[in-house]
């Protein structure tokens, strides 16, 4: 796991006429088979970063090495062949079937017929979809969470080691997208690719990602870490208003509780809240501090009452 | 049909002085090199200043009685097609105009002045036939676009149906007739070149007699001052089509 | 002599002038093609000679065809020669124009994506954008067509070919017994020849349009 499938050596990008850079010089490297999600607000500069790689964007200056190669000037369409290319609209050309949009790099590489028709076949079935049925359909005959499935095989299709994913997932329906999650991640599981996805749901980067690309404004890599990494030791205050409330739950979602040791006893402060907060948000401070007591300010120190998270779990429990 | 409209678009996309510009600058060309030839006693009777005012005379006139009859007629039968009633008769009434537009301009003129005899008039209804569709189209779908809301708000305001039309409808709609009549305009000035066939006179009447005569300064002059009025009559419909549209459409 | 009677016994020389219409509106047609096809292409880093370009041909549809022939003779002749010239330059305009529009509708993502598979972009030219553009650029050159059909007919006045010169031919019989019959079977077999080209493209549009894209 320690070889370098992607190394990016003070890349960065400027535009002509414009004042700063739209991506400050980056370095980082990715590993062979991880699955790196860049995830920042819009016009950060993730999707610029992603497009260097193959070059849809030339970068200004800096260096791109994939798999040990400098590409930084190879022919930019020799190099696109082997990389996978996904993007939220997904681009499938109207006019070609399923089969021969899945197809068409394999046939730009000048593949036999029969090793295309066996390797589209191959491929829809991995994401998920019938050949024989949706093999000749258009794509217009397809719903949104099926045409992103195509552009995931066809991305796949002359088995590139590295897949570039600009927000696959940005204009689908939450619940497809939560299937549509599971089932990629499931998917990579088998197939280990080295993978870079820009997204800018938190959630999802968190979800999917091995490691998380923090950007911030100006365009500067502000965390590069696991999301448990990340969860737990924000870099500064800008990843954690990014991250937003409740990340000490979220990162409860990544332990496994056959993960956790007998923590040390120790005396903690009750946290003081006031009558008006919800339980969740109660529960998700207890949490981040530690914290087994709460005392509930009353209107004089009086009234003040105070409940264990035993009691408070009981009383908010739904039976 | 929707590219005369592009066309007056385009058109409208030009500089707004070239066009003008240009225009001066063939009618110079023209009477520049009328003045340098030695002309030939046919020539210089067709090339005479008051034969060629005269000539641009009859064709302006041609072209100003046609496109005003086309706008007197088409705008109230488009608004009458247009009534809640009438909409049934609209799509018909635009496809058969539609066909119609497949007739050749020549055509028209000629048989016309087969069946009826030849003569100004004649010419003139033949332009106004021709004519007559894009400000009719226009005049239809201008008036169909309007948003309906707005008409509901009208009504919802007590408005009458005649004061909807003349406050809101008519005035939204007023670009895309203006759009219409002007390239109602264009095709005047073009089929009028047409109207010499008619013995009506007009800038065709130079290009005719020259390819008669067999007189190719007679032709040469008569074309180009045809091109510098319609480039012209284009240029001035384009400013008077940006002057008249209501503010803030 | 009665207009049917008229049409049977000059059924040859109609059929035969129906022909030449024909002829001179498809040679003139496609001529137009490569050049408003070409230009489009040529013009696609270049938008401010392109909005130029588009200018310049629509204003040369507004000049009066009579006057064009006119231009054209004196450099050209009488005859087929003038009647060509003309007719393509009128149908530029509409086949450049559509063209255009045909390659800016093109759905941006659906190049990108090709682009991202490593296409050169003569293989996304070929393959992706002018098949997406086709629909819209056949219905710019049945459009161009069309017009032709009825500005064709004026190119006899200049002795160029087609039905137009039945139409002069009744016109310089006025008063004659067949003036009427020379005239209008001239005006309809024109309409006729616009209404059969105009149902062929629907045909060409429908043999030709990539499936996926009226599913």
């Amino acid at each position: 796991m320690s070889d370098v499938m992607i190394r990016l050596d003070e890349v960065h990008k400027r535009y002509d006429g414009q004042a700063g850079d739209a991506v400050a010089p980056l370095s980082m490297e990715i590993r062979e088979g991880e699955f790196v999600v860049f995830v920042g607000p819009s016009g950060c500069g993730k999707t610029t970063t992603l497009r260097m790689i193959n070059r849809m964007v030339e970068p200004s200056g800096g260096r791109i090495w994939i798999d040990g190669r400098d590409v930084t000037d190879v022919d930019p369409d020799e190099l696109r062949k082997h990389i996978g290319y996904v993007i939220q609209q997904v681009g499938l050309i109207p006019h070609l079937t399923v089969a021969a949009n899945v197809g068409l790099v394999p046939k730009l590489l000048g593949w036999q017929r029969d090793r295309i028709e066996a390797r589209t076949a191959e491929l829809l079935d991995l994401v998920g979809l019938d050949p024989a049925a949706f093999g000749g359909r258009y794509p217009k005959q397809l719903s949104g969470g099926q045409q992103q499935r195509v552009g995931v095989a066809r991305a796949l299709a002359a088995d590139p080691p590295v897949m570039l994913m600009d927000e696959p997932f940005g204009a689908i329906d939450p619940i497809t997208r939560a299937r549509l999650q599971e089932e990629f991640l499931a998917l990579q599981r088998r197939i280990r690719k080295t993978i870079v996805f820009v997204t800018h749901d938190v959630d999802e980067a968190l979800r999917l990602g091995d490691r998380v690309a923090v950007f911030g404004e100006g365009s500067r890599l502000v965390q590069f870490d696991t999301p448990l990494g990340i969860l737990t030791n924000p870099a500064d205050d800008y990843v954690r208003d990014f991250l937003g409330s409740g990340a000490a739950v979220r990162r409860l979602g990544l332990l496994n509780v056959g993960d956790l040791r007998k923590p040390e006893p120790a005396d903690r402060l009750p946290l003081r809240v006031s009558s008006g907060d919800s339980v969740h948000s109660v529960l998700e401070r207890m949490l981040r501090d530690g914290a087994d007591r709460v005392i509930i300010e009353g209107e004089s120190t009086e009234d003040d009452r105070e409940l264990t998270l035993r009691e408070l779990l009981m009383a908010g429990s739904a039976r | 049909m929707s590219t005369r409209d592009e066309v007056a678009n385009a058109t409208g996309e030009a500089k707004s002085w070239v066009l003008p510009v240009i225009a001066a600058a063939l009618v110079v060309i023209v009477f520049a090199s009328i003045n340098a030839r030695e002309l030939d006693s046919i020539e210089a009777r067709l090339l005479s200043g008051e034969e060629i005012l005269a000539r641009v005379g009859e064709h302006l006139r041609l072209v100003a009685i046609s496109t005003v009859a086309v706008i007197l007629l088409a705008v109230p039968l488009g608004v009458l097609l247009s009534r809640p009633g009438m909409r049934l008769l609209g799509a018909p009434v635009l496809a058969v105009a539609n066909a119609g537009q497949a007739i050749p301009s020549i055509g028209i003129l000629v048989l016309l002045a087969i069946l009826f005899g030849v003569g100004i008039w004649m010419a003139v209804i033949s332009l106004v036939l021709y004519a007559l569709l894009p400000v009719l189209r226009n005049t239809m779908v201008g008036l169909k676009q309007v948003d309906r809301a707005l008409i509901d708000a009208g009504r919802g305001m007590g408005m009458s149906a005649r004061q909807v039309l003349v406050t809101i409808e008519l005035p939204l709609a007023v670009p895309v007739m203006l759009a219409g009549i002007r390239v109602a305009l264009i095709l005047n000035v073009g089929v009028a070149t047409l109207a010499t066939y008619t013995n009506a006179g007009g800038l065709g009447s130079l290009i005719e007699s020259g390819i008669v005569f067999n007189r190719m300064p007679v032709v040469l002059a008569g074309s180009i001052l045809t091109v510098a009025l319609a480039l012209s009559v284009d240029w001035l419909a384009g400013v008077c089509e940006r002057g008249l549209r209501p503010r803030g459409i | 002599m009665p207009f049917h009677e008229y049409v049977l016994r000059n059924a040859h020389r109609i059929m035969f002038l129906a022909a030449q219409h024909v002829q001179l509106v498809l040679l003139s047609v496609a001529v137009a093609t490569a050049i408003g096809v070409g230009l489009a292409l040529a013009t696609e880093r270049a938008p401010r000679l392109r909005s130029w370009l588009l200018s310049t041909t629509g204003v040369l549809l507004t000049m009066p065809s009579f006057a064009l022939f006119g231009l054209l003779v004196p450099v050209l002749g009488l005859g087929l020669g003038p009647a060509v010239v003309a007719l393509t330059v009128y149908a530029i305009f509409p086949i450049l124009r559509n063209t255009v529009t045909g390659l800016e509708t093109v759905t941006p993502a659906v190049v990108d994506a090709a682009k991202g598979m490593g296409m050169r972009s003569g293989q996304r030219l070929r393959m992706v954008r002018l098949p997406l553009a086709w629909p819209v650029i056949l219905n710019g050159i049945r459009v161009s067509t069309i017009m032709l059909v009825a500005i064709a007919a004026i190119g006899a006045a200049v002795r160029g070919p087609g039905l137009g010169e039945l139409i002069f031919r009744g016109l310089a019989r006025i008063g004659g017994a067949n003036a009427l019959n020379e005239a209008l079977s001239g005006v309809l077999g024109i309409v006729v020849v616009a209404l059969l080209l105009d149902l062929s493209f629907v045909l060409i549009g429908r043999l030709t349009t990539p499936r996926g894209l009226h599913v």
